[in-house]
């Protein structure tokens, strides 16, 4: 049966998906004033309180919800995130993940939620299958990869934990959206004729660009060899140039490209980024790629993740204390940062700092979840009475 | 910087003055105390060490050898708790053996020169203290049956020993107990009967009560000010719960450092407040954060003015051998010493701690008075659907870290409180203020006081017009990111511009209209403005900066928003006299001034969890310095000197200005 809304929750939900958290919480109590009974209410209350990180407040909800309505996937989520969030919970919060991912066994957040409870709580196999399924769902899921390198640092050191770490961030989109912000692109996606580029070098790139971020390689190719045509020292070109090659994985071509880029101009963020890419995936490398990284952050140190590249640079050169340092500066530049925040614990847990590891791992957890938006989507589909 | 290689943490004076010191005379020897009587160190000393003893196991262990180790490292306040399970078996029949034990805790405290606080009522979830099995499940805080038998069974202890010197105080009930209450009356009520069953018997021993007034209404939205103010000490103590809602985070730096002070802050107002349950809430923190955090608090309560310290539990619990492991938010789990006995790094904090308040005689020794208050809202006591209750606090708290970077001696208020006293005032992003607060606002500011208000959300009332000079015109909602220019430098500071990532819950649009715009938006719109209004002076931040340093991520709050906000609040408080009474370059480094009369007392607080340096610089030339517990004093002989602090480390220092 599909459970129905009343007009009051429909008026709560609008505003509470158009963030206006005092608004939407003051029309759940109208809600409640009308039914206390409903469902709905008491988990889109939870939902505000967890906006709000009123976790006590969230936990009291979601409770609320899922005793009127022990189906009510929703809740079970809220409720899971504020007793993580909350923290010193996770006895709770294992029962509550294990439950949602019955529920919802497509739900990847609740298997990566699932292991970190079980972690937290010193169940380190149970916590691993738990970040296993998780990759089974979404192979590209950089929270689990995380923590599974976090797993593999605490049982073996950071030489087993190191390369999840990196291949945790050659799947981070946000690196390729770096070198577009690097190269000046705005954030929005551009609908443009190839045809119509104007003949001039800074169109050309620009319309290069463009196409990189669109994944045409063909087209971008075109476009940077008219500019190198007339111009085969331009840099900027040469940059681009590399990392087209970066993405079809010719490292040698990249490297060379780059190189070139920086004999040029020897500050040009572009080249150094893909330099330093390609280095970084050499493990022999690892000191050419912090040496390109530093350069990096010189030269951008506006971005955050510039910070975090230097720092991975650094982990493999076992200087901790540095790596820290721009791990910090990356969290303070965005605090969001998921992969800072976890080369921060991964640092922190090196020099024996457990309880602030734990923190930052639950820092990153607690933007990863606000980012992924599932509330909503488990909302919908409950109101819809179908799966989720 | 030119530091005197001095080695440890002494003070080392800057270059100019850091010629080679002429051997400075030695002060003469002169006796001091182990302890200081006027700010007792104490500790919870629980009936139960070990999770698989029961009830019936209360306090039947030799007290003697744990009296000896607090006597020893110059704790002088034990609190212990009575079993009414135990004590009244049967309706009426009082069990010998369990007075026997409770005599043993008092012969060991007289041996050891301790002194005893008795709590009468107290949960600790573990000794099934008050669960009479005579008491039918009935609530034994509002079963009127109960409360006699509970009147019969504290006139009985008072009664036995009225007489005896060890018996420090009478603790009605702990928090953990008391938050069983649902009402204030009922509360107040209970308060009273016991309070009048003590006095009946002995007329002299102050009576206290064990809760927080903050943690307690925030954990059942009781509110037990009523019910404190029937007794004679009031305390203040960080509850697990409490920390979870108020800054979850690790413990030895940004805002949960500051959270034990503020608790206390907000607890003082006629009463003294001992600090208590001093300690941290889990098991999952090293020996040395447990350390850190326990220096950080110890200190925080000297340097605040409260009456006392009280550790939260001698000995760590022995848990269970199964995990997942958790107990209950008020758990009391860590000690000052192991399962064993054996005492943690903690212990010896304690014991430096100690002998260094041991110095500060407060006959001789006075705290710069605090002329510049934070002001919680009374829509602070709004229950749910209002929101305020549960955002002010947090906002109350980054206001009154910021107020500490700038380091202005700063204290806790509350709208309604006599503002007489006060020469700055900051009123951290309220969303309403009672008509009543604006009329004294009106009147403070125009006898010369300073406000800094910051917009808070929804509409404002008329009179921020006349008191700030500035026309509201909306609120534009939400933002993603914070932006300010300095349209007019040097107003307010060393403000800069900047751009940051940060989330901002409301922006208020406003119009100038007579005060003076001294920052403004990326768009032109007022951001902060300042306006003279009779002899004082009112300032406005447009967005509610406090609240969102709270709501983002208080510990990577970016960079330039927190100089901002320290920036105003110093200059707004040293232009009204409520300032710093010595400048420092460090913002985490919290000071105390404790003002002699041939010398003062600089108590240096880091809340940093790394080593850092502060340097000082004071209005009159600094003759020496030396470290409070003795040591050759190190000659300055200029305006400066520079003060290396370990990660959260401390310096009390003894200044001689020539």
């Amino acid at each position: 049966m599909t459970p129905t809304r009343s007009s009051q929750v429909l008026v709560a939900e609008d505003l509470a998906r158009r963030g206006q958290l005092p608004a939407a919480v003051a029309a759940c109590y109208e809600a409640l004033a009308v039914n206390d009974r409903d469902p709905f209410v008491h988990a889109l209350l939870g939902h505000l309180m967890l906006e709000g990180d009123f976790y006590d407040e969230a936990i009291a909800a979601s409770t609320q919800a899922i005793e009127l309505d022990p189906d009510c996937s929703p809740a079970y989520l809220a409720l899971g995130l504020a007793y993580d969030r909350r923290g010193g919970m996770w006895d709770q919060s294992v029962l509550v993940w294990h439950e949602l991912a019955e529920v919802v066994p497509d739900l990847v957040t609740a298997h990566v939620q699932l292991g970190e409870a079980f972690a937290a709580a010193a169940f380190e196999e149970e916590a691993v299958d738990s970040w296993r399924r998780a990759l089974e769902l979404d192979p590209k899921e950089a929270r689990a990869h995380y923590n599974l390198a976090i797993a593999a640092l605490k049982r073996e050191g950071m030489s087993t934990a190191l390369p999840t770490i990196r291949k945790a961030g050659e799947l981070d989109p946000s690196q390729d959206e770096l070198f577009f912000a690097l190269l000046g692109l705005p954030a929005e996606r551009l609908e443009f004729d190839v045809a119509k580029v104007k003949p001039e070098a800074e169109a050309r790139l620009f319309a290069a660009g463009m196409l990189l971020r669109a994944e045409d390689f063909f087209g971008a190719s075109d476009l940077v060899r008219l500019v190198l045509d007339e111009d085969p020292a331009n840099a900027e070109a040469l940059a681009l140039a590399a990392y087209a090659y970066l993405k079809q994985e010719a490292a040698n071509e990249a490297m060379a490209c780059a190189l070139r880029a920086l004999t040029y101009s020897p500050d040009l963020p572009t080249a150094l980024y893909t330099l330093g890419v390609v280095y970084s995936r050499f493990p022999g490398l690892a000191k050419h790629a912090a040496r390109v990284f530093i350069a990096l952050a010189k030269a951008a140190p506006q971005h955050s993740l510039t910070h975090v590249l230097l720092a991975e640079s650094l982990l493999g050169l076992q200087r901790y204390g540095q790596a820290k340092q721009a791990y910090r500066a990356a969290v303070r530049l965005d605090p969001a940062c998921v992969r800072a925040r976890f080369g921060l614990a991964a640092v922190r847990l090196t020099e024996g700092g457990y309880a602030e590891a734990q923190w930052e791992m639950r820092r990153a957890a607690y933007y990863d979840t606000r980012r992924q938006g599932n509330f909503w989507r488990l909302y919908d589909a409950y109101a819809e009475g179908g799966d989720s | 910087m030119a530091e005197k290689k001095s080695g440890g943490k002494k003070p080392a004076a800057k270059k100019p003055a850091a010629k080679k010191a002429a051997a400075a005379p030695v002060a003469p020897v002169e006796h001091v105390p182990m302890r200081n009587p006027d700010f007792p160190v104490g500790v919870d000393y629980y009936p139960l060490d070990e999770e698989r003893r029961s009830w019936s196991d209360w306090y039947d262990r030799d007290p003697e050898p744990d009296f000896a180790a607090m006597a020893a490292s110059r704790i002088s306040d034990v609190r212990v708790f009575v079993s009414w399970r135990c004590l009244e078996t049967q309706v009426g029949q009082y069990d010998e053996d369990a007075m026997e034990r409770l005599e043993r805790i008092v012969e060991a405290a007289r041996a050891h020169d301790l002194k005893l606080i008795v709590c009468f009522f107290a949960d600790d979830r573990l000794a099934e203290m008050n669960e009479v099995p005579w008491g039918k499940r009935r609530d034994s805080r509002t079963d009127d049956y109960l409360i006699q038998r509970e009147l019969s069974l504290v006139q009985k202890i008072v009664n036995r020993y009225r007489a005896e010197p060890v018996i420090k105080a009478w603790d009605l009930g702990n928090e953990a107990f008391c938050s069983g209450f649902e009402t204030e009356t009922a509360l107040e009520k209970w308060v009273t009967e016991l309070r009048e069953a003590v006095r009946e018997v002995d007329p002299d021993r102050p009576v206290l009560l064990g809760v927080d007034p903050e943690t307690l209404l925030r954990e059942t939205g009781v509110d037990p000010r009523g019910a404190i103010d029937l007794t004679e000490r009031a305390w203040s103590h960080l509850t697990a719960p409490y920390r979870a809602y108020i800054a979850e985070g690790p413990v030895t730096s940004g805002p949960a450092t500051y959270t034990d002070s503020f608790l206390l802050r907000a607890a003082l107002r006629d009463l003294p407040v001992v600090v208590d349950g001093i300690g941290v809430h889990a098991l999952e923190f090293s020996a040395a954060e447990e350390a850190a955090y326990v220096r950080t608090a110890l200190y925080s309560a000297l340097m605040n003015r409260a009456s006392g310290a009280m550790l939260r539990r001698w000995r760590d619990l022995e848990t269970e051998k199964r995990e997942p492991y958790f107990r209950d938010p008020f758990e009391v789990l860590v000690g000052v010493v192991d399962v064993t006995g054996a005492p943690k790094p903690v212990l010896n904090e304690v014991k430096r701690f100690a002998a260094v308040a041991a110095r500060l005689d407060p006959r001789r020794y006075a705290l710069a008075p605090e002329r510049a208050a934070v002001v919680i809202p009374a829509e602070r006591y709004e229950s749910l659907p209002s929101l305020a209750g549960l955002y002010d606090p947090r906002a109350c708290l980054q206001a009154y870290i910021a107020a500490k970077e700038a380091h202005v001696p700063v204290t806790v208020a509350r709208e309604g409180d006599e503002l007489g006293g006060y020469h700055a005032l900051y009123l951290p992003s309220p969303a309403k203020l009672t008509p009543a607060m604006w009329a004294d606002l009106s009147a403070f500011v125009q006898g010369g006081g300073s406000v800094v208000l910051s917009y808070g959300g929804g509409d404002v009332d008329p009179a921020l017009r006349e008191i700030f000079g500035v026309e509201f015109n909306g609120d534009a909602g939400p933002r993603h990111a914070f932006a300010c220019r300095v349209a007019q430098p040097g107003v307010l500071g060393d403000l800069r511009s900047f751009d940051a990532r940060m989330d901002l819950p409301h922006y208020g649009l406003v119009t100038a209209s007579g005060a003076m715009v001294v920052a403004t938006d990326a768009t032109g719109s007022p951001l902060l403005t300042v306006n003279q209004y009779g002899q004082g002076k009112a300032v406005f931040i447009a967005t509610p900066v406090e609240r969102a340093i709270a709501q983002n991520d208080p510990w990577a709050t970016p960079t330039p928003v927190r100089h901002l906000l320290r920036t105003v609040y110093g200059t707004v408080a040293s232009a009204a006299g409520a300032g710093a009474m010595l400048e420092c370059d460090t913002p985490e480094a919290e000071i105390a001034h404790f003002l002699g009369e041939d010398d003062d007392i600089l108590l240096i607080l880091s809340h940093n969890a790394e080593k850092m340096t502060a340097t000082l610089t004071t209005p009159r030339t600094v003759a020496t310095v030396q470290d409070v517990r003795g040591g050759a004093p190190a000659e300055v002989g200029g305006k400066t000197f520079c003060v290396p602090l370990g990660p959260n480390g401390v310096a009390a220092l003894r200044v001689k200005f020539g």
